[in-house]
């Protein structure tokens, strides 16, 4: 059966230390100006019962099941691979940027060096061919991101799946990502 | 402005990195250069090294990717790190091709602090040096030249080059930082403490932010707690990470936790939840610290700190009834407070008032070779031990150290030479201290940042300019570099070799120190080798008998290459099995691995401790009166002021963070923290431009209305407000240090990081 590579950001894990978005920066020869990915940490937010908690949101390519990149790119260069990775061929890309304007994610940026469309990619071309983790999911302090193949229910990310609840960024909107977020919980209780 | 600098001229570059030439208009500095000329000459596999982007040194190991980038990680050979790294640590690589890194010595041609310099060899700086320093010896005596170098590698160098010239004046940066809780540790337990975090069921933090100032292995196992169900309580009056994170989050009154924990060891003493067997047997004073924490009930003490009183009672019998696995963090920065000697001394006697000492999820001493190899018995192997190459006696010194550590009197005699008060040396600029028959006329400053660092900008400032010469090695130029005579370029980190170190957690352990990842760039050089070579031109070069630091290595380990070789493989080695002395189960496992350690073992099957805790301080007492625990209102700030406050960010350092683009991009410039009906009074919105005012300093920065934090407190990250214009991100935000008194606590010697301010809407 072919892979299906889907990736865990545990809200209640994550500290918002930035430590994957460097070393997506790192990995991946991002230019200094735009990104890939970046963890927003927002807040702090009162919760009803007087608590307060900062939200993590990650900023990146979600890799959707139904990709509204995919469906308006005209010349094929916005693909999904034969395992789940949404991908941009530079070579076939005409620069239009409707995959850009049709992602409700925000994910896609005009690379300033190739001026084509670039997201993230699980890094399958800088490590996922080496039998390496995303950089993300390497250097995380607090293990709070999970990545791997969704389809082998021996894989540490469907045991995680099965035991924790977890949601969509928009779910409302159909697309189905195969990134998903387990929510906070902490709090504090005011003195 | 970044943008600016890429659209210059690119230069060219002759054959390899060595050689690199910066056509910067900035003398010394690199210079902007295209990406296809930026050459990583190094390996290509891990190579093990330890980060020095702050200085929690966390273990890590980086690559050379492709020729065109180095990859950091965390080390995966060290399981207290897990592999892992932090933002900081993983942007270390962003510094080496950096335009304004430092790349030749540069000296200065105008006054201090105006900005011209001119580039010089570094022979011609060396000379420069050496006959400076001469100068001084001969007019006012080689002691009158304080050296202050960054914890750990480079204070062996030039503690060493110092003491070989003749003064006894050497520091490190503690005395701004971490140095009350190591001394406290030292008084009571005989030894720095460690904390089991990740085996506790309850843990007090009081302020120690390990979720934004991220030491990795903290992280993990504060991390671990919480996941496990441990209740954290953090008492911070700021909603910090940390407190997000925890189980409660109580807002105490700024610079009064002492208080706090006072009233909170009364109630352990006074409901008898105190472990009376363990206290008996393994504790002295206790009678006197009954006596000196008496009054501090928690009524007294509930309007001082601003916990009520059923809050203190609450957590001090649920953290009695979680014991052993109980940990009392003794904290790290935050508000650095009037009393820091006694806060931290009582923060770590609350875990031997519960017995959780050298217990699974308390705290526990850290077993170097020689603790560890007292307990083996003779047939037992033995923990290996690093030897020091042997060097010439240093020359005598008559008078005292400006912090007269070593005299009979000295209020600070629990720091340690190589630590000091460093925050003193401003002092002994200006005026002479007590007791010491001289001013400082020199300062020679290794990766150490005063101008951002310590307490009052305004007095480090006047010192530095009435000084005869300010040295600065650093691999830019920071804030102090700024207002130095000369400035010789380190390199990074990834481009040197240190030496191997060794030490202790639960068993002893070892680490290669920092390896080389890439070729150094420019004409930075490491700084053994700026040691070692300025100790050649002194006329001190016998005190370097080694050629590099494979050489220093060798002499370390002396027969014992098997080891050396493992270290550069693996990074890093522990001997042995994790003990903890107070735990059965740790014992029986010890004695298994050692048989001979059995003769050490007690008819309870446990390992006594090598020394009693000391409830009270008979030294402190005899020195200053200061053997018990006491509370001494202190007067922070003003009705009418706010208390101001910093600490940190978790991709920010306080000295050293305003190059790294990376990094900047994430949080180019710290808001003011400020709540949301303090603004209100002061018709500020937020993201207003705001001015945070006291009699010391004006800064300028942004507010951030937020209701995570009191209304009498104004919070700013620290790292912020540089103001070495060599520095990229110079001049954004708050500099917290200029606001802060100058002031030097009481045996600790400590700064001050609680001030009053005022605000205003520019």
């Amino acid at each position: 059966m072919a892979k299906k590579y889907g990736m865990i950001h545990d809200e209640n894990l994550c500290i918002g230390c930035q430590a994957c978005s460097i070393a997506c920066r790192s990995e991946n020869d991002i230019p200094e100006s735009v990104y890939r990915l970046q963890v927003r940490v927002l807040g702090p937010k009162k919760l009803p019962d007087g608590n307060m908690i900062f939200e993590f949101h990650r900023q990146s390519c979600v890799h959707c099941e139904n990709t509204p990149c995919v469906t308006v790119c005209p010349t094929g260069a916005s693909f999904v691979d034969e395992n789940g990775i949404s991908l941009v061929n530079t070579d076939i890309c005409v620069g239009c940027l409707y995959c850009n304007a049709a992602c409700p994610y925000d994910a896609r940026f005009v690379n300033p060096i190739t001026h084509a469309p670039d997201k993230c990619t699980f890094c399958k071309e800088s490590r996922l061919g080496r039998g390496e983790e995303p950089a993300c999911v390497s250097v995380c302090p607090t293990e709070a991101i999970v990545f791997g193949d969704i389809n082998d229910p021996t894989s540490k990310i469907s045991k995680v799946l099965s035991q924790r609840p977890t949601y969509h960024q928009r779910a409302d909107l159909g697309t189905e990502p195969k990134m998903f977020i387990v929510p906070n919980k902490k709090g504090g209780i005011q003195s | 402005m970044s943008k600016e600098v890429n659209r210059r001229d690119f230069l060219k570059l002759s054959s390899g990195t060595a050689a690199l030439v910066g056509l910067s208009s900035i003398p010394g500095t690199l210079g902007a250069i295209s990406s296809e000329q930026k050459r990583f000459n190094g390996s290509a596999k891990f190579v093990p090294s330890v980060c020095e982007m702050c200085t929690s040194s966390c273990t890590i190991e980086a690559r050379v990717e492709n020729g065109k980038g180095v990859f950091i990680r965390g080390n995966p050979n060290d399981k207290s790190r897990g592999g892992r790294v932090c933002a900081r640590g993983g942007s270390g690589f962003n510094q080496l091709y950096d335009p304004m890194r430092l790349i030749n010595p540069i000296m200065r041609v105008g006054e201090r602090g105006e900005g011209k310099w001119k580039e010089v060899s570094w022979d011609e700086a060396y000379t420069f040096i050496a006959k400076k320093l001469e100068e001084i010896k001969e007019k006012y005596g080689a002691h009158t030249v304080a050296w202050t170098a960054r914890s750990g590698w480079t204070k062996v160098w030039f503690h060493h080059l110092a003491q070989a010239y003749g003064s006894p004046n050497i520091f490190g940066h503690e005395a701004t930082c971490p140095l009350a809780y190591g001394m406290s540790g030292k008084d009571i337990y005989g030894s720095s403490i460690g904390r089991d975090f990740a085996k506790a069921k309850y843990i007090i933090n009081m302020g120690h932010n390990v979720f934004e100032g991220v030491v990795i292995s903290y992280a993990r196992q504060y991390m671990s707690a919480l996941q496990n169900g441990a209740k954290v309580v953090t008492l911070d009056p700021r909603l910090s990470m940390m407190a997000a994170k925890s189980s409660e989050w109580h807002k105490i009154k700024p610079g009064h936790d002492l208080p706090f924990v006072l009233a909170f060891m009364n109630v352990l003493i006074t409901d008898e939840l105190y472990d009376k067997e363990f206290v008996a047997k393994n504790c002295e004073g206790f009678e006197e610290l009954k006596n000196s924490v008496k009054e501090y009930t928690p009524e007294a003490m509930a309007k001082e700190c601003d916990i009520d009183a059923g809050t203190i009672r609450r957590l001090a019998h649920e953290f009695a009834a979680a014991a052993p696995k109980a940990i009392f963090d003794y904290g790290h920065r935050v508000t650095l407070s009037a009393q820091e000697m006694e806060l931290r001394r009582a923060m770590m006697m609350i875990n031997a008032l519960v017995g959780a000492v050298e217990k699974e999820g308390g705290y526990y001493l850290p077993k170097n070779s020689k603790f560890y190899n007292a307990l083996l018995g003779e047939d037992d192997p033995k923990a290996p031990s690093l030897k020091k190459p042997k060097t010439p006696a240093y020359p005598k010194v008559e008078v005292p150290r400006i912090d007269r550590i070593g005299e009979e009197d000295c209020e600070y005699f629990l720091a340690s030479k190589g630590q000091g008060i460093t925050t003193l040396v401003p002092k002994a600029a200006l005026n002479e201290l007590p007791g010491v028959p001289y001013k400082i006329h020199g300062w020679f400053i290794v990766r150490n940042n005063p101008v951002m660092n310590y307490a009052n900008l305004e007095t480090v400032l006047e010192a530095i300019k009435a000084m005869d010469l300010v040295v600065a090695v650093d691999y830019q130029v920071s804030d102090t570099a700024w207002y130095a005579d000369i400035v010789l370029p380190d390199t990074t980190y990834l481009e040197r070799d240190q030496e191997i170190t060794a030490g202790g957690g639960k068993n002893p352990s070892f680490s290669i120190g920092r390896q080389k990842v890439v070729e150094p760039i420019g004409n930075s050089k490491p700084t053994w080798l700026i040691a070692k070579e300025l100790a050649e031109k002194m006329g001190l070069g016998e005190y370097f008998p080694w050629a590099d630091v494979e050489d220093y290595r060798l002499q370390q380990v002396g027969d014992d290459i098997d080891l050396l070789a493992e270290l550069k493989l693996k990074g890093l080695k522990s001997f042995g099995v994790p003990l903890m002395l107070q735990d059965k189960k740790s014992v029986a496992k010890f004695v298994k691995k050692f048989p001979g350690a059995a003769a050490k073992v007690n008819e309870e099957g446990l390992i006594d401790f090598p020394k009693k805790i000391q409830l009270f301080s008979h030294k402190l007492e005899k020195v200053s009166g200061t053997g018990g625990l006491s509370y001494n209102p202190y007067k922070y700030k003003e009705v009418d002021e706010l208390f101001f406050i910093n600490g940190k960010s978790a991709v920010r350092t306080n000295g050293a963070g305003a190059n790294n683009v990376w990094l900047n991009n994430l949080l180019s410039e710290a808001a003011a923290w400020i709540h949301p009906n303090t603004a209100k009074k002061f018709g500020i919105k937020d993201g207003d431009e705001i001015e945070v005012y006291n009699k010391y300093a004006t800064q300028r920065g942004h507010a951030m209305l937020t209701e995570g934090i009191r209304e009498d407190t104004v919070f700013a990250y620290f790292g912020f407000g540089h103001v070495s214009k060599k520095l990229r991100f110079s001049g954004k935000g708050i500099h917290s240090n200029s606001l802060y008194p100058s002031f030097t606590g009481k045996n600790s010697g400590m700064d001050l990081h609680v001030v009053g301010v005022k605000i205003r809407k520019v």
